[in-house]
């Protein structure tokens, strides 16, 4: 089947979602179509727990967009785009109170203005959240307000091949999961939206699955650069088996960290402040743990051991309920009764397509949001400005599109471009082929915890690039299993590698060449 | 770590394979810890590739993975294996696709009816600032407005409550939980304009009077969300709106009047004056058949002697509603 629009977002969540609002209530007569390999309120933005950075100065009075301006710059390790980042602070302001208007819930003060807490990084409590579940909230704000605008949904697509002409876009191929139908949706203006690609450490990162990278690989494919792809950053405590967040609260309490010999091995890294020293030194201080072999072994790869056993019951329960439910849930342990087993998991991807205020190097192509890297985070991204980023950005780079769409045309996909893409996927299905998905990815993820993970030595890294590039080679010896057409997750699961494979490369060998060390990028 | 080998008990069906649904038993070893979408994860990575269920975000907050599970709507990504296995038990744990629902393949079911409902019902805000102020200022909400609606604004759209619900179960057509939930959601958000006419379109036909306060979706809730509560306050609204021509809304009134009056309901007639004369002539039939089964409603009620007791519950509550 051929779509034709005039402007075609990937990836429904904050950023895609605000780029289509804003679209249709820029000029409501362009047509606007959203793909997404989800239903829109399923998400990455909905896991973001913390809040929305802007100086509404509700809280700190004297707060201003210049401070947060820094507070970004200073926080990217000075590698921030700052045009670009000044750009981010100042919207930040209306873009919040826009998402309010539009009946977004927030926590409140007791005067009935918007709730602004303090985040790390930050001069001023300048963080507006919604409990613990501020993106949630804004991302199903924001859908339903696509629905309220009858916003052109296409759900469980998946991205196939981001096409251009003449340095010109012409619109995507994609797959409709339900049918198995490959279709083209032809537009001069094509806004990928896909979310962040740090899943690519897998079982060590607190990613949900799909954040797999798809725009950022097709955009690869279709020459378009990415930019600063070894920077990816890791929080210390991930739940082993899941990599999903213990959040710092737990340390903040009085939890110790512990290896297999029963040891606070905070103490030989940082005497003074234990556990809660920075993030990024505790990340490190818990890898080298477990390189050298003081860590647990388990199925799950090896861990460390946070331990609250010693705050006892009341206090876990009462000031710790959503850990504890979560170590329950996703752990099988109480940390009443038994410590929490953790690691370092990647977190947030900084790099992604090379953007300047939205705009890739070809024409109508956008991206904004994990996926791009329009320089607003530099080497390390501030807590709280994920979400700025995708409000922002989602809103610019949908008025530019239904600004520009009018007056472009696009001629089409080619059969040609079409049957490339047929054949890939026909091709996973030969008898001669032996290569298992699940024994590949996990191999990934090994060679990426281990090898191109927070701490990143010359001679790991290069292993890791060897690695990684042996498992591109087996990859295409790959066995797709599932031959149906309906519903295939299988193939699914194939394509989503193919794409992990590529930015892992990308990762590797920036991480390679990258010999200093910056923000998140630790050499 | 404690490791078991269980058993699991899959629905399956492949449209394009199967002529009809069947169940594939699985062994594996797990650990204790484990989820039971890290089981079916295993499952399709070492024994089944074709196995098809949706999964995201892993965490509890997207919503992707609601199945039943022993019978159970819930997520696959929250529930511990081990909480199903009593002492040395090994299962087999059943788990099949969500239900109302129709299956596009093993337990994946088509959740656009959700969408459509969603839709249909004006599922958002409608706010009173007009479009070219927009960002300009806050609305002033105080805490407690808030609380209205944070319970409410958890719901991730699992379709838990919908698979759940009884009346589904008899009437693909009803407006369903999660969407009662929205509107209750929406009706109490001040900032929002569109109280009257969604509240319109929710008591229509197959909506909000429909509901038989099973409970079922409250209790099965993944996110332990009250949702009965919300369906309740939007039928007083309905009345407080002056909604109350509608055949759910007298049949509740004759249901209020009656216990106010008797302390028990007059359920001769019932229908006459929850569906009017012609109404109730169609159901002549029914109340024959009824009757031939032994079912007669006594055609006197004699008022229940502690009557007062009963109108002292009728004081009180009009006092809460005062003061809400």
């Amino acid at each position: 089947m051929d779509h034709r629009y005039d402007i075609v977002i990937v990836g429904a969540g904050g950023g895609g979602l605000f780029a289509a609002l804003e679209a249709v209530r820029t000029n409501p007569r362009v047509s606007v179509a959203v793909i997404s390999k989800v239903y829109p309120t399923r998400s990455h933005t909905s896991a973001a727990q913390g809040g929305v950075n802007a100086a509404l100065a509700n809280k700190d009075k004297d707060d201003t967009v210049e401070l947060h301006l820094f507070d970004t710059v200073k926080g990217s390790d000075y590698l921030a785009d700052q045009d670009a980042v000044e750009y981010l602070c100042s919207q930040a302001p209306a873009v919040v109170r826009e998402l309010e208007n539009l009946g977004a819930p927030f926590s409140r003060f007791a005067d009935g203005t918007i709730a602004q807490r303090p985040f790390g990084g930050t001069v001023k409590d300048r963080c507006c959240y919604c409990a613990d579940k501020t993106g949630h909230t804004i991302l199903h704000t924001l859908f339903e307000q696509c629905l309220r605008r009858g916003v052109t949904f296409f759900n469980e697509y998946f991205l196939l091949s981001l096409e251009h002409a003449d340095g010109a876009c012409q619109g995507v191929i994609a797959l409709d999961m339900r049918t198995g139908a490959i279709e083209t949706f032809v537009a001069p203006v094509v806004i990928l939206a896909t979310g962040g690609h740090a899943k690519m450490y897998w079982n060590r990162s607190s990613n949900a699955a799909g954040n797999t990278g798809d725009g950022q690989a097709a955009a690869l494919r279709a020459g378009i650069p990415l930019k600063d792809m070894e920077f990816i950053q890791f929080h210390p405590t991930g739940l082993r088996k899941s990599g999903l967040l213990v959040t710092e609260g737990a340390r903040g309490e009085g939890g110790y960290l512990l290896n297999r010999h029963g040891e606070r091995f905070m103490a030989r890294y940082a005497p003074q402040k234990m556990e809660l020293g920075p993030r990024d030194l505790v990340a490190r201080s818990m890898e080298t743990e477990i390189i050298e072999g003081n860590g647990f072994e388990s199925d799950a790869g090896s861990y460390l051991e946070l331990d609250l056993r010693h705050l006892g019951a009341e206090a876990i329960r009462k000031k710790l309920p959503q850990i504890r439910e979560l170590s329950m849930h996703f752990e099988g342990v109480d940390p009443v009764e038994e410590p929490i087993p953790v690691r370092p998991t990647a977190h947030y991807a900084m790099g992604g397509i090379d953007a300047t205020m939205a705009k890739t190097a070809v024409r109508g192509v956008y991206a904004v949001g994990e996926c791009a890297c329009i320089s607003v985070h530099g080497a390390n991204r501030l807590g709280g400005n994920s979400l700025l980023d995708i409000l922002v950005f989602g809103k610019l780079a949908g008025r530019e599109a239904a600004l520009e769409a009018p007056e472009r045309n696009a001629h089409g996909i080619t059969p040609a471009a079409v049957r490339r893409v047929a054949d890939e996927i026909g091709s996973y299905t030969g008898h001669e082929r032996y290569e298992r998905y699940g024994i590949i990815r996990e191999e990934m993820g090994k060679t990426m915890g281990d090898n191109v993970g927070i701490y990143r030595v010359e001679e790991r890294l290069r292993k890791g690039v060897e690695e990684l590039r042996a498992l591109r080679e087996r990859f295409r010896r790959i066995r797709l299993f599932d031959t149906g057409t309906v519903y295939n997750t299988n193939l699914i699961q194939i394509l989503e590698l193919k794409n992990m494979l590529d930015l892992a490369l990308c990762v590797a060998v920036a991480a390679l060449e990258r010999q200093e060390s910056r923000g998140s990028h630790y050499r | 770590m404690e490791r078991r080998e269980v058993s699991f008990r899959i629905y399956r069906y492949n449209p394009q394979a199967d002529r009809t649904p069947f169940y594939d038993n699985f062994r594996i070893a797990v650990e204790k810890g484990i989820t039971i979408l890290r089981a079916l994860n295993h499952i399709k990575e070492q024994l089944e590739p074709r196995l098809t269920f949706r999964a995201f975000c892993q965490a509890g907050i997207c919503g992707s993975c609601a199945v039943r599970i022993n019978g159970v709507s819930r997520l696959a990504c929250t529930t511990q294996v081990w909480d199903l296995l009593t002492g040395s038990g090994d299962g087999p744990i059943l788990i099949e696709p969500l239900g109302n629902l129709e299956v596009i393949r093993d337990l994946v079911v088509d959740i656009n009816p959700i969408m459509e409902k969603l839709k249909r019902n004006y599922s958002w805000v409608r706010p009173a600032i007009p479009e070219e102020e927009m960002g300009r200022k806050e609305h002033l909400v105080s805490d407690g407005e808030f609380e209205t609606i944070n319970a409410a604004s958890d719901c991730i759209l699992c379709g838990s409550c919908y698979s759940e619900c009884s009346m589904m179960g008899v009437n693909r057509r009803y407006i369903s939980p999660p969407v009662l939930l929205k509107a209750f959601r929406m009706n109490n958000d001040t900032r929002d304009t569109l109280g009257c006419e969604r509240l319109r379109e929710v008591t229509a036909d197959n909506g909000l009077w429909d509901c038989t306060h099973c409970h079922r979706c409250t209790e099965h809730c993944t996110k332990k969300i009250p949702i009965m509560d919300g369906i309740h306050r939007l039928r007083e609204e309905a009345f407080e709106r002056g909604m109350t021509q509608s055949e759910g809304a007298r049949h509740a009134r004759a249901f209020y009047d009656d216990i106010r009056d008797l302390g028990r309901l007059k359920e001769v007639t019932l229908p006459l004056r929850t569906k009017g004369m012609l109404g109730s002539l169609k159901m002549l039939p029914l109340a024959l058949r009824m009757g031939l089964k032994g079912r007669r409603p006594p055609l006197l009620v004699k008022r229940i002697p502690q009557i007062e007791r009963v109108r002292e519950i009728y004081s009180r509550l009009e006092a809460n509603r005062g003061e809400r």
